[in-house]
Formats: structure tokens, sequence, C-alpha cells
């Protein structure tokens, strides 16, 4: 066990060190959000906001069917594109890490599926609707290969699309957190198992999920709150056909709603901090990060 | 008094959190002597070696270099340099800039200080290595930068934490004997830290035996490994074997001990004089030991002392001496080490039955009261090989 | 053990591969299309067919009436990506050290963060434009937006600060102090220069979050948009290949900054090996 540094000049030092970040996160994250919680309670009038306390935008909220609708539909996507990121990421990590035999090509390859995230995601999502669009460049490649002699509709402008438009923006989310877990586990043991008769897909289950459980946590975490808090793929994917909890807020902002979207927005953070809140129940994702290692 | 390495700790504890690492200790290192803390892992050796470089604080108890104390001062004002487990030699730096660290610390210019390392690099055959990074050097060659590193601040004590246990066996041979010459040449204190015992007799003239935070015995190499003090010193320097028993007679200024098996020791027994029916233990050196076949049957040797009769458990062979371990009925495993020639002469087998007799004179009491501080004798080295060097490889 | 091919590599080998290649033309296959269509004829529209092939689209860019007004937004966006690249580094480096001691409030600081990071952009953003609101400050892309922008990328740069301090020696830094340096010293002499490739990372990561980012800034931008939302304003208003030129030349661009960095890199590797070969020649 390795003891504490002696800690007799520094007791100071880690506060001076952590205040800019508390201040910023304070000033442009505490304040926001209490600022929306405080705004859900205000009263409307048309356009104006009434600073006063009630409780009618809650039950609004709540007495709408149109919210537990979006909720679902929302909280839907959110376990579909997080399913599939999960395979995805846990798949393209494990060969990169465990196939590749050298760190060049680790590094080549890994950057290959970073640099797409360069480019603006509004961009990317775009790029999905000329590419699968009833004369797109998927439907024309699958009409030419003779796998089918009409266009899909169904590629674009349904759920499908964007299921893939979240897949395709939020991988690489999924990847990082994933790759950087499993790197970090020692060959060594992976060989004790193998030595010891493990089948590969033994070695999996026992070994390299539970080493990288803390990559799945954070990378779920990123996924689910991304998805949840997404307003715009949905809108333009779906063609206007669907929507989720944030484009409706993002509407009723564009007309000055505030109070009912704030809501709104608080009633969302709740159900995403509680999904979030399962995930670190099941790994401490902070004493795994904080780097004490267990023996 | 004020370059002086002369080291006192003065009932020196540490406690981390629950655990008492280091538990009330004393203990003088005169200035330049070679000093080992020799003991397990977790005996609190390393920690008293990091408080007195200063990168712990005791919990209670001081610590002085020089005559002055050092608690609160930083490691550089201490006068001591630390060279580190596996070395810590700066990843991105060049060998040369690794050794120049402490001056470029300090604020001496580029070129002074370049020169001044490549100095210290051409004493340990380094200096041609001086631009090449740490991770293109062999374990060798990184701890002779690491051992320039500490040794460019001048520092009137050494503290070196396990040198040798990152190197292979044939390495770590050759680089005892350079540690002991630069301690010799440089005439500073060097505190260095191991477990391994005979790396420790080999080195040191004061051996500190340390387990769970407390001195066991602190003496020269030879009063170590030939008068311990203590069963636990005895078992761990691992050149004696131990037994116990109760007084029963006591004339001729020898003591006479039966065990529970009904086996007779006897000892000499010096100023010391243990009281009659005081059970005591004592040990007996594992080459001092005659073994041999049984002949004749085993009530022969109802009244005999300082004989034990058993079967041969393990041979083991290691070029100037046999070791034979013995299983005793009723008892730990008896070693005794055979000189080649006697064992050619008269080879044993395991499963053999065996009878293992020794001297009177050669048996130790191990009456606890050990030198807790040490003056530090320094025995002459003739003194010190006597018995002892013939083990060592 | 499993049955190898005649080059050592299992059958799973072919199957991952075959996967992961799938995944990276899934990635890339979309920008396909749009790179095409950005060379599309003056006529023609989103989708296909094309008709006919130029450089119209490209020029259109520039031209700030119809398309929007590029050159600026795209200028904004680069720079508020610097400022927030650098406040990212110092302050997460800062926050990075502090979490190695423990201290009071440090799991309240974390989950904090990680609430910023998981709370929805939009939201964030709101509750920014209120508080620019209630304070009657003009909501403006270097401020309210840069805020909105580093509840983002810090708690980013926090937890790759995390993962790179876990595998730090402090070896090396007691060895810095045995040696006489102060902690300043050793900070910027030992621990920073170690630690520097996680530092790029971090570096490289606040400055892509802020360059593409886009729900935090939306409603606190204030007058001038920074070009994600120069092209959201676009998509939703007046649609042209345009857009489709300007993916193509962000992308290209993308890869143009790899590609330096890489070389650079190479190169730097290449002069070390050829300064350390002298040296030993010598």
């Amino acid at each position: 066990m390795r003891p504490q540094r002696a800690t007799s000049t520094f007791t100071r030092t880690p506060y001076l060190l952590v205040a800019p970040l508390t201040v910023v996160l304070m000033v442009f994250f505490g304040i926001p959000l209490a600022l929306v919680v405080v705004v859900s309670f205000f009263d409307l009038d048309k356009f104006d906001i009434i600073p006063t306390f009630v409780l009618t935008n809650y039950s609004e909220l709540f007495g709408s069917s149109l919210t537990y609708t979006l909720y679902a539909k929302t909280i839907t996507y959110a376990l579909i594109v997080w399913a599939i990121t999960l395979v995805i990421g846990f798949t393209v990590s494990y060969f990169l890490v465990f196939h590749v035999r050298s760190v060049l090509w680790q590094m080549a390859l890994f950057l290959l599926c970073t640099v797409p995230f360069w480019t603006s995601n509004v961009i990317r999502m775009i790029s999905w609707i000329p590419f699968l669009g009833r004369h797109g460049l998927f439907n024309q490649s699958l009409i030419a290969l003779g796998v089918t002699d009409h266009p899909l509709e169904f590629l674009l402008f349904s759920n499908f699309s964007v299921v893939i438009a979240y897949v395709h923006l939020f991988s690489l989310f999924m990847i990082v957190p994933i790759f950087n877990s499993m790197a970090r586990i020692d060959r060594a043991v992976i060989e004790a198992a193998v030595d010891g008769g493990a089948s590969r897909a033994r070695v999996i289950t026992d070994i390299v999920i539970p080493l990288s459980k803390t990559g799945i946590a954070l990378g779920s975490i990123f996924v689910i709150a991304l998805v949840m808090g997404d307003f715009f793929v949905v809108k333009v994917m779906s063609g206007g056909q669907s929507s989720s909890v944030v484009a409706a807020m993002s509407n009723e902002i564009a007309i000055l709603q505030y109070p009912p979207a704030a809501a709104n927005a608080v009633c969302l953070l709740i159900i995403v901090m509680l999904m979030v809140a399962a995930i670190i129940r099941l790994v401490d994702v902070r004493r795994e990060l904080s780097g004490e290692r267990q023996a | 008094m004020a370059h002086s390495g002369h080291i006192e700790l003065r009932s020196v504890t540490k406690r981390f959190d629950q655990t008492l690492a280091v538990d009330d200790i004393s203990l003088t290192i005169p200035h330049g002597s070679y000093c080992c803390l020799l003991g397990p892992s977790g005996c609190g050796k390393t920690t008293i070696l990091r408080m007195i470089a200063g990168h712990e604080a005791p919990t209670a108890g001081d610590i002085r270099i020089g005559g002055e104390s050092v608690i609160g001062l930083p490691p550089v004002r201490r006068g001591t340099a630390m060279m580190f487990q596996n070395y810590a030699l700066f990843p991105h730096l060049t060998v040369l800039d690794n050794v120049a660290f402490n001056l470029k610390a300090r604020g001496v210019g580029k070129a002074e200080r370049h020169q001044r390392a490549r100095e210290v690099l051409a004493q340990v055959q380094l200096d041609q290595f001086a631009e090449r990074m740490p991770a293109q050097l062999s374990g060798g060659q990184q701890q002779r930068v690491a051992l320039s590193r500490a040794l460019i601040t001048k520092p009137r004590v050494l503290l070196l934490d396990e040198p040798l246990s990152a190197l292979d066996e044939f390495l770590r041979l050759q680089m005892r004997g350079e540690l002991r010459r630069i301690q010799r040449e440089l005439g500073i204190t060097f505190v260095h830290v191991t477990h391994t015992q005979l790396e420790a007799i080999a080195v040191a003239d004061v051996v500190v035996v340390m387990e769970e935070g407390r001195i066991e015995q602190a003496a020269s190499a030879h009063e170590i490994y030939t008068l311990p003090a203590t069963a636990y010193v005895a078992r761990f320097m691992g050149g004696q074997n131990v037994l116990a028993g109760t007084v029963i007679a006591l004339n001729d200024g020898a003591a006479t001990l039966v065990d529970g098996t009904g086996a007779r020791f006897a000892a000499p027994a010096t100023s010391t004089a243990p009281a009659k029916g005081q059970e005591i233990a004592c040990c007996i050196r594992r080459d001092r030991i005659k073994v041999e076949k049984l002949r004749g049957p085993l009530s022969s040797l109802a009244e005999a002392t300082n004989v034990l009769a058993g079967t041969v458990h393990a041979i083991e062979y290691q070029g100037s001496y046999v070791k034979v371990t013995i299983d005793v009925p009723g008892r730990e495993q008896f070693v005794g080490n055979l000189p080649d020639h006697a064992f050619l002469t008269a080879p044993l087998d395991i499963g053999d039955a065996v009878v293992a007799r020794w001297a009177t004179e050669d048996v130790h009491l191990l009456t606890g009261d050990s030198t807790k501080t040490t003056t530090g004798v320094r025995l002459p080295l003739e003194a010190q090989k006597d018995g002892v060097s013939q083990h060592l490889i | 053990m499993t049955a190898r091919s005649s080059n050592g590599r299992p059958w799973t080998f072919y199957a991952l591969a075959a996967f992961f290649t799938l995944f990276v033309l899934f990635l890339y296959g979309p920008m396909s299309a749009i790179f095409i269509l950005s060379f599309q004829g003056p006529t023609g529209g989103l989708t296909f067919p094309m008709n006919g092939v130029s450089l119209h689209w490209f020029k259109a860019l520039v031209v700030q009436q119809r398309s929007g007004d590029f050159v600026g937004s795209f200028s904004r966006s680069i720079v508020l990506a610097i400022i927030v690249l650098a406040i990212t580094v110092v302050v997460s480096i800062m926050a990075g050290l502090a979490f190695r001691y423990r201290f009071r409030g440090a799991t309240a600081v974390f989950y904090m963060a990680i609430a910023s990071l998981i709370m929805p952009g939009l939201l964030l953003g709101l509750g920014v434009g209120l508080m620019f609101q209630f304070a009657h400050v003009s909501p403006a892309w270097f401020s309210s937006a840069l805020g909105a922008q580093l509840t983002w990328t810090l708690p980013f740069g926090l937890l790759i600060m995390f993962a790179v301090f876990s595998r730090f020696n402090r070896a090396y830094e007691e060895a810095a102090r045995d040696l006489g340096a102060s902690p300043w010293q050793t900070l910027w002499l030992v621990v920073l220069p170690i630690l520097l490739p996680g530092i790029i990372g971090v570096a490289l990561f606040g400055f892509t979050l802020s360059y593409d980012e886009f729900p935090r800034t939306l409603i606190p931008i204030g007058s001038r948009n920074t070009l994600p939302l120069e092209i959201w304003a676009m998509t939703t208003d007046v649609t042209s290949p345009a857009l489709y030129a300007l993916g193509t030349l962000t992308t290209a661009v993308s890869f143009v900054v790899i590609a330096v960095a890489l070389t650079s890199i190479a190169v730097i590797q290449r002069r070390r090996a050829r300064r350390q070969r002298r040296a030993r020649e010598a």
C-alpha cells in the first residue's frame, strides 16, 4: 500500500487549484440551472413572464398526454441508440486493442474513426438525406447491385433514419472511453485466463467486460444524455413527423413561453439524472477514474 | 558538524491512518558509515528512509542529521539525496539533463551545469551516453545515471531505496561492490534499504534488522549473522537454526536446555546467565553442523546433548556447500550446510535417516537483549570475513 | 486454441476487421454524397440527380447575401474555439492537479462537472440566456456563448486529466523535489512535460468540441453566429448545395490539419532520432 505523500506545506493548494473550475461551473451551470428551476414556477401572460410562484406549468405538463408520448418516444430512442452504440463501441475498441498489433496502426485507425467528428454535426446529419433519399446514393447502389428494384422508402424520414443519424453522430462518444479502458487491461491477465483454458468468449465475459466497465459506463452516460437532450436530429431526420422532449421545448422557447419550457426542462433533467445515477450506481465512476488501484 | 552525515532517530513513530508503520524507533548511524535497513515488505524500512529524506514527516519523534533537527526541512535543505527504486529517471530529459537537474533547479547556467554533469557521468563511465534518453539505457546504466543524479548534489547522506532489486543477479553482485567502493571514496553516509540478507551483510558496516515497524537488532554484519539477538533475526538471516527449551542445569559456564520432545541442548552461558526453569531460545549456525547417516538404534541418542535425529527432506547443491534439510519429528525443519567435500565423501539421499551433531561452543543463546541503538562498531575487514564470506557467492 | 490461418490470425480477426471496415464506411459514406453533391451544377438541387458539374456553390460560399455569412462565422468559430481551448487546458490541468489531493467538496465538484456534461445543451443555453437577460447584459459569442461552451468542454477536460494523472508515476515528482526543485519547478520541468500527450489531447478535444458545438451555443449566442449556427440557419431557411460545398471544405480542412499534425510529429521524431544517432557516433 503506497502511503500518502507528505502534506505539510500544501494544504491550501487543492482549493486554489480547483477554484477556476468551480467558479466557471457555478456561474455558467449552477446559476443557469437555478434560474431554470425558478422560472419553471413563474406564470405566463401571453408572452410576458410574471415572477410569482405557481404550479400551473407543472400541472399542465403532467396533465398533457403529449408529454408522456414524447418522453416515451425520446427514452425509446435513447435506449435503442445506446444499445447499438454499445455494440459498435465495444466491437471497434476490442478490434483496435486486441487485434491490431502495431501501436502505429492502432493510432492511425483510431484517428480514421475520429476525423469525421471534426466536421459539424449539422452537416453530417444533413448528409444522410441525399444519401438515403429515394434517389440517394444508397438506393442507387442497391438498385445497381440488383438487391432491390424499388428504392427503399423507409430509409429516410422515418424512425430508422433518426436512429441511424444518432448512431452516426454519437458512436465516437462510446468508442473513446471504452477504447481507453480496454487499452489499460494488463495483457498478462488475459494470457493467464487463456492459459487456464478459458475460451475466447469466456475471456470476454469474465475479464474484458468487467475491466472495461468504467469506459462502458462513461460512454453510456454520454450517449444517453446526448440523445435525451437532442432537438434537431429528430426533427430533421424524421421529416417533421417525430419530435422529442427538447424539440417540443425549443418550440416553446421560440415563442417565448419560458415558464412551461422551464418546467419541462426540470422534468427532463430529473429523468436524465435518474438514468445516469442508475449507471453510476452500477459502476463507481469516480473511484475508478481517480486511479485508486484496487488489488 | 554541519557537514556531518551523522544521523540520529529519536523515538520516531509514523502512523498512516490506522496503520502503525514505524513504532517508536531510536537509531544512531555514524557519519561515513554504510548502514543497511533490512527486513521483509511492510516492516517500515522504506518509511524510515523516506522520513530521513523528508518525503514523509514523522508522526512523533525527532530526526537529526549532523546534530541538527531536520524535521520540517525539505529534502534539499537536509543535505540528503535519494536514489529511488526503479530510479525515477525523467523520461522526457536526456541523461545529461537528468543528471544536471539539481543544478538547473538551483539556477546554474546551461554551459556550466552541462559540463559538471559530464564530469560526474565520466566518473561512472557513462559520458558517451549523455545525449541518450533513459529508455534507451540498460538497467545497470540507468542505475548509474540515477546515482550520478543524486551525487551531483554533493549530499552528506545518500539514501538508496532497494537500489539493486531491479537488476538481474549478475549485475546485482557487480553493483554491490561498486556501491561499497563509491561510499568508501566519498566518505559520506549511505543508508541502503533492502530485503536481501546476503546483500546487506556484504555491503554494510551497520545492519538494522526490522520487523513490523520495530528494530529487532542493529549491529555490525558479523554480529547480526553470528550473534543474533532474537529468534526473528536468527531465522530471517537464514544462516541459523533456532531451538527452544527450558533451562534445567547451569554449570561450568554452560546452560543445558530440554525441550518438549526431550532433546537436550547445551549453550555457553556468559554474562547474561539465564535462570533455572526459564524458557529460552538458542541458535546454531547451519555451517557448524555435522550430518551423517544414522548408525545404530535411535535409543543410543537418548541422553546425548546437541544431537538431533531425523530424515533427509531435501538436498540443495550450492557450490561450495550442500544444504541439507532434515525433517525432525515434533519441531520445525532443521538445516545443515555441509562443505562440498564432506558431502561428497559421505553422500546422503532424500529419505535417509540421519543424525545432526554440533559443538556446545557454537550454540548462541537468544537472550533478546539486542542493541537497539548502535554505536556502529566497524570491525576490521578480516574479522568480518571470518566465517561469513565463505557462504557468499 | 482456436484454429489459425496461415499467417497466424484467428478467424475472429477477419470478422472484426470486416465489422470495422463497415463501420468506417458507415462513418464516411454519407459524406461521400455531400462531396459529390458539392460539385452540383448551378441549377441543381439538394438531392440527386446531379444537374451538371460546377464549382458554383463553392463560389457561393464567399458571397455573403444569399448563402449566409460563412467567412465571418467561420472566423468567429475559430477564435472562439481557440479561446475555449486555452481556458479548458489551463483550468483542466489545475483541476486535475487539485483532485490528486483529498479535499472537502471534491465529490461535489466532480458530480457538478458530470451534471454539467449531461445536462441537455439547449436547456443549459436557455439558463445562460435567462441569466444574461435577468442581469440586463446582452449575450455575445465571446461572453455568454463562451461560458456555455465551457460547461461542455471543461468536464471532458477534467475526465481526460483524471485518466492521464492516474497513469502518472508520483516517483518523478518526488525525485524532482528531492533534487531541490520548488513545487512550481516540479510542475513546469517535470510533471507537465511528461503529461504533454494528455494535455494535447485536452487541447484537441477542447478545440473540436467548441468548434462543433451547437445546442449550448444556440440561445446565448447574441447577434453574430458561429459556424454551426450559421449552418443551422441555412438548413431552416435557405438551403442550397452551398451547404454541401461547406461540408466538403470543412472536412478537407480537418484532413489537412491532421496531416500537418502527424507529419510534424513524424518530423520531430526523426529529428530527435537523428540527433541521438549523431551523439552516439560522436
